[in-house]
């Protein structure tokens, strides 16, 4: 009987420790809402109604995104510029893009200390890049499905699978860009974007998403999403 | 001459020539295993090695046991020898290993040469979200160096030398320029690059 109920106690105690693993990790409003007013954010119910719509997808870094307010909040910018950084992090998750590869830069950014504005401006390119280049697919015929749904046709890739190859797809170009290649160099400008997508196949990308791509697109229409970004 | 009496004839002889050698075959059969007993076959190497691989339990067993015992001999002289002929210091030139580990994270080995007076060492990425995650060097011989478990991807990453970046790492897959200034990238759990 003792042993039954140390059992059961022991059962019980495993459960709630794991309840409250599962409910930590996952970070809640309240807590941007906090962040945001410790910046102070000038409009912090559009920011926090964007990561609201963010956080309905499946690959919306929460946390990334908590950690950069927080971030921005110690830093010594003024806030109105820190509020336009933020700013360009809501206008891409109002537009359903995704905002890792964003995220990621702006760490970096404050990393290396660039000025806020420029880290705004550099990232306003960079998100433009991202629409222009999920438009490129979308007219290739190739689109994002809910993730949990069944793939029914191969061009309408799980939204995860789509927001990966978009992300490494508009980074490549951006990279290239960055590095001083020129928009009008197309056919370089595609090996660059073939290199990153078939290094990452089989790792992080599908190799069939890799090859639907790599065979619809042409280096002409990665010079239009360069110059789209440039201009 | 009958022909029924040749016939009886050649059996009376028959009968008494074995009746002469009985005496000879008693206990043949027994005779006969043991003297094969003491003389076991020797076997011509080819042979020794074609029975190795003959699908009976007893040769399974015998392969099991010389993989083993060869395995055992060489992992001994591998850990007693490779100290004396290779001396356990990490290689400069080397910036990035990856070894591989259970759950799919690869533990990866920096490395980053430094002057000797350097007083610190760190490296930031994407997969630290570009904090400093310290490299020690405790021989003090200039070798910076940290493990960092990592996820198969695309890394971003650059060493921080007593607060000045170094991002021209050339062991890295490739070197992009980012903010006007080199970061060192690596691909983690490609195919074939985990040698």
């Amino acid at each position: 009987m003792r042993m039954r109920t140390a059992r059961t106690a022991g059962v019980l105690v495993l459960l709630t420790a794991v309840v409250m693993c599962a409910a930590s990790a996952q970070v809640s409003l309240q807590e941007f809402e906090r962040a945001l007013y410790s910046i102070p954010a000038s409009n912090p119910e559009f920011l926090l109604s964007t990561i609201e719509l963010g956080m309905t997808q499946e690959d919306f870094p929460a946390e990334q995104l908590l950690g950069l307010i927080e971030r921005l909040a110690e830093h010594p910018g003024e806030p109105f510029e820190k509020d336009a950084v933020l700013n360009v992090l809501a206008h891409a998750l109002e537009v359903g893009l995704p905002i890792e590869g964003l995220v990621n830069k702006a760490f970096e950014g404050l990393a290396r200390r660039i000025p806020l504005h420029q880290l705004e401006s550099w990232l306003s390119q960079r998100m433009v890049l991202l629409a222009e280049t999920r438009d490129l697919l979308y007219s290739k015929g190739i689109f994002s499905a809910p993730s949990r749904a069944p793939q029914t046709v191969p061009t309408a890739i799980p939204m995860p699978r789509f927001n990966l190859l978009l992300i490494h797809m508009s980074e490549a170009i951006g990279d290239f860009l960055e590095g001083g290649g020129s928009p009008f160099d197309g056919h370089v400008l595609y090996q660059e974007v073939y290199n990153r997508l078939t290094m990452l196949q089989g790792v992080t990308l599908v190799p069939d998403d890799v090859q639907l791509v790599l065979e619809r697109i042409e280096p002409s229409d990665l010079t239009q999403v360069a110059l789209a970004a440039v201009s | 001459m009958k022909h029924d009496d040749l016939d009886v004839l050649l059996q009376d002889t028959l009968r008494a020539e074995v009746a002469a050698a009985s005496d000879r075959i008693i206990d043949l059969e027994e005779r006969v295993v043991m003297e094969l007993g003491d003389r076991r076959p020797r076997l011509r190497w080819f042979q020794w090695l074609g029975q190795l691989a003959a699908p009976t339990r007893a040769t399974r067993w015998g392969q099991i046991a010389v993989v083993g015992a060869t395995a055992a001999v060489f992992l001994f002289l591998g850990l007693t020898l490779s100290d004396r002929i290779a001396p356990n210091t990490p290689a400069p030139q080397l910036s990035l290993q990856r070894l591989g580990t259970a759950d799919g994270m690869q533990s990866v080995l920096f490395v980053w040469p430094a002057p000797l007076e350097a007083e610190s060492v760190a490296v930031v990425g994407n997969f630290n979200a570009w904090e400093g995650t310290d490299l020690s060097d405790p021989d003090g011989d200039g070798i910076w160096t940290a493990q960092i478990p990592l996820a198969p991807g695309r890394y971003e990453y650059a060493f921080v030398v007593d607060g000045k970046w170094q991002g021209h790492d050339p062991r890295a897959d490739e070197v992009i320029q980012s903010f006007g200034q080199y970061s060192s990238v690596r691909y983690i759990g490609r195919g074939g690059d985990d040698a």
